[in-house]
């Protein structure tokens, strides 16, 4: 072991202490202590059993509605189903939310509808006639394919 | 299924996991200290389970977590009725006690901070969503890897080239708790990055000093831009600990040449390469130093742990290519490396790099200036040979976003300080190990390559 600038004996052992401080310091400096408060109140009221509400989340940050759509969707669709979403192009989360809280299915975007077996709607208004292949949803609407 | 119990029930798995791992690490981590064994353990279990719940469920379709529960316990039966080796143990202890539990304290707090932001909603990030989550999901909520997770063109954007190891221990935990819970599940990140720590602490307490380990095990633990609530679903986190895991077991295999210490090192690389491609990038950069070490000799490198670091990789890419076939990704445009675009590429580079400066060293130029005094007003530590590593690696980086198929600047903004963040872990035993003066080998004097009492050591293993 060598190298290291030569220091009097009182700074050789502080000295490096204090850097390494300084080092921890910063990193500490990026939680946010309002945040980490608000964290432990929602993982309280979830050992607690209470139900967290989709406008609290973080994962629905640009659409708190669209997560109640993709529950009924996933309701009303078979685990083997190919669904082609049609939602707003930005952010492009709302296609990565649609593939996971939907997966199994397989979930398709906008350009490949003839892949699929079902067109979940997004923010589309369905006027109400009878039709057995669509169905209303809270936010759109689900379309069967033949 | 309340959260409660879904957590508990993951934390059940994760525990089955560790004892399955601590079965088959015993064997290879005779004389390490206690924490470095339970992040071996970890580690193996992660590797094993997740192998297993592939065989497994392929074989027993429907049939739930049972067959991987009895065969986790067959194959801890068996390991206690085998003896294990025993080496000396010659840990320092005494050293500077008040200080290295306050230092540990101060780990197990910040530690805490995670677990909390972690588990206060289900996992979210744009990766775990797209990737890594999607993945586990489709894995465990169809009981087999379906071949358009590689090859389905409408799943682009999924990475189809990526390792499986985060999405089938998710999907394996998942099985073995009884439910995707997404929630739950997220305890896995919190166990990875206390193992990266266990990591820490236990090497450098038995290379360096108790002093240098806990310094460094709270480096680790304060590392919140890797350690954060955005992270939790992501594979930055395991390639953290897997990166930590190839450093210990490098510089053991270094020191010793040992059989148990090359059975880590093949391990360590197995983890790091099937997490993260930057982890094949890693342990290919440990290979090059090897081979520089060895001054150029391929098979003095090959032998003396060169097999270890680019087997797995290797491995890795065979399965992938005889497998998945994976559609080939499209976030690199090779172009810019014909000399036509040399001058494009260069400036790209130069673009990239006065991103990075500019926007992500500048702000943090008081921590950047205290490491680099802390280097000069420190000796050299045991570890200083993963600084050029490290380096390499970061560069290497700079090289991707340069001839990234999307604009440079968008790729540098999306993803470097996470990326970076994950080289923090291994610095921290960069930094530890200059805390405190590297102990007297274990096995006698430390040489380049294996030591008699190694070999000897390794042959009666």
């Amino acid at each position: 072991m060598s190298g290291g600038a030569r220091l009097p004996n009182f700074l050789r052992h502080s000295l490096p202490a204090a850097l390494l401080l300084v080092l921890a310091a910063s990193m500490v400096a990026t939680l946010s202590p309002t945040e980490i408060a608000r964290r432990g109140s929602l993982l309280l009221r979830s050992l607690a059993g209470e139900t967290i509400t989709a406008a609290e989340r973080t994962g629905f940050w640009f659409d708190p509605a669209y997560g109640a759509f993709l529950e009924e969707v996933r309701r009303s669709t078979p685990r083997d189903a190919t669904i082609a979403v049609v939602v707003p192009p930005w952010p492009d989360v709302y296609v990565y939310q649609a593939a996971y809280q939907l997966a199994p299915r397989r979930v398709v975007e906008r350009g490949r509808q003839s892949e699929a077996t079902f067109v979940a709607a997004y923010g589309y208004r369905y006027p109400g006639a009878p039709n057995p292949d669509v169905t209303a949803l809270p936010g759109g609407a689900l379309f069967r394919r033949r | 299924m309340t959260f409660l119990t879904a957590l508990l029930r993951v934390l059940g798995g994760a525990l089955a996991a560790g004892a399955l791992g601590y079965a088959l690490a015993r064997f290879f981590t005779p004389g390490l200290h206690r924490a470095e064994t339970l992040a071996w353990s970890f580690a193996t279990g992660l590797l094993v389970q997740a192998i297993l719940f592939v065989v497994l469920v392929s074989i027993f379709p429907g049939a739930g977590p049972l067959p991987i529960l009895a065969i986790d316990a067959a194959m801890v039966a068996a390991s206690f009725l085998a003896r294990r080796p025993r080496v000396p143990d010659r840990l320092a202890r005494g050293q500077a006690r008040t200080l290295v539990f306050t230092l540990l304290a101060i780990a197990g707090v910040a530690w805490l901070v995670f677990l909390v932001a972690a588990l206060s909603e289900p996992m979210w990030a744009t990766d775990y969503l797209a990737m890594w989550g999607l993945k586990g999901k489709t894995i465990f909520e169809t009981g087999f890897i379906p071949r358009r997770l590689f090859q389905d063109p409408a799943l682009y954007w999924g990475r189809p080239d990526h390792p499986l190891l985060v999405p089938l221990s998710l999907a394996a935990l998942a099985s073995l708790s009884g439910g995707w819970n997404d929630q739950a599940l997220a305890l896995f990140f919190p166990l990875c990055e206390l193992a990266t720590i266990l990591g820490v602490w236990g090497f450098l307490s038995r290379r360096v000093s108790p002093l240098a380990g806990a310094s460094a095990a709270a480096l680790v633990s304060v590392c919140f831009p890797l350690y954060r609530a955005v992270n939790a679903g992501l594979a930055e986190i395991p390639l953290a600990f897997a990166l930590v895991l190839g450093s210990c077991a490098f510089f053991d295999s270094l020191e010793t040449g040992s059989r148990p210490a090359m059975t880590r090192l093949f391990l360590a690389s197995l983890l790091a390469a099937w997490t993260k491609p930057e982890g094949t990038l890693f342990v290919l950069l440990l290979a090059g130093t090897l081979f520089l070490r060895r001054r150029l000799r391929p098979v003095e490198t090959w032998k003396s742990g060169g097999w270890a670091l680019v087997v797995p990789p290797i491995l890795h890419a065979s399965l992938m290519l005889l497998f998945a076939r994976p559609i080939p990704p499209r976030d690199f445009d090779p172009t810019f490396l014909e000399p036509r675009r040399w001058s494009e590429l260069l400036s790209r580079f130069g673009m990239v790099l006065a991103r990075i400066l500019g926007t992500y060293v500048l702000p943090v130029w008081v921590p950047v200036l205290a490491i680099g005094l802390f280097f000069l007003f420190t000796r050299r530590g045991l570890a200083d040979l993963l600084l050029p590593v490290l380096v390499l690696q970061v560069l290497g980086y700079v090289a991707a976003f340069s001839i990234s198929s999307f604009d440079p600047i968008w790729k540098v903004d999306s993803c470097f300080q996470r990326l970076v963040a994950t080289l923090i872990p291994p610095f921290a035993l960069v930094l530890g190990a200059r805390v405190g003066r590297e102990k007297a080998s274990q096995y006698g004097k430390a040489r380049p390559g294996a030591s008699n009492a190694a070999k000897s050591h390794s042959a009666s293993t």
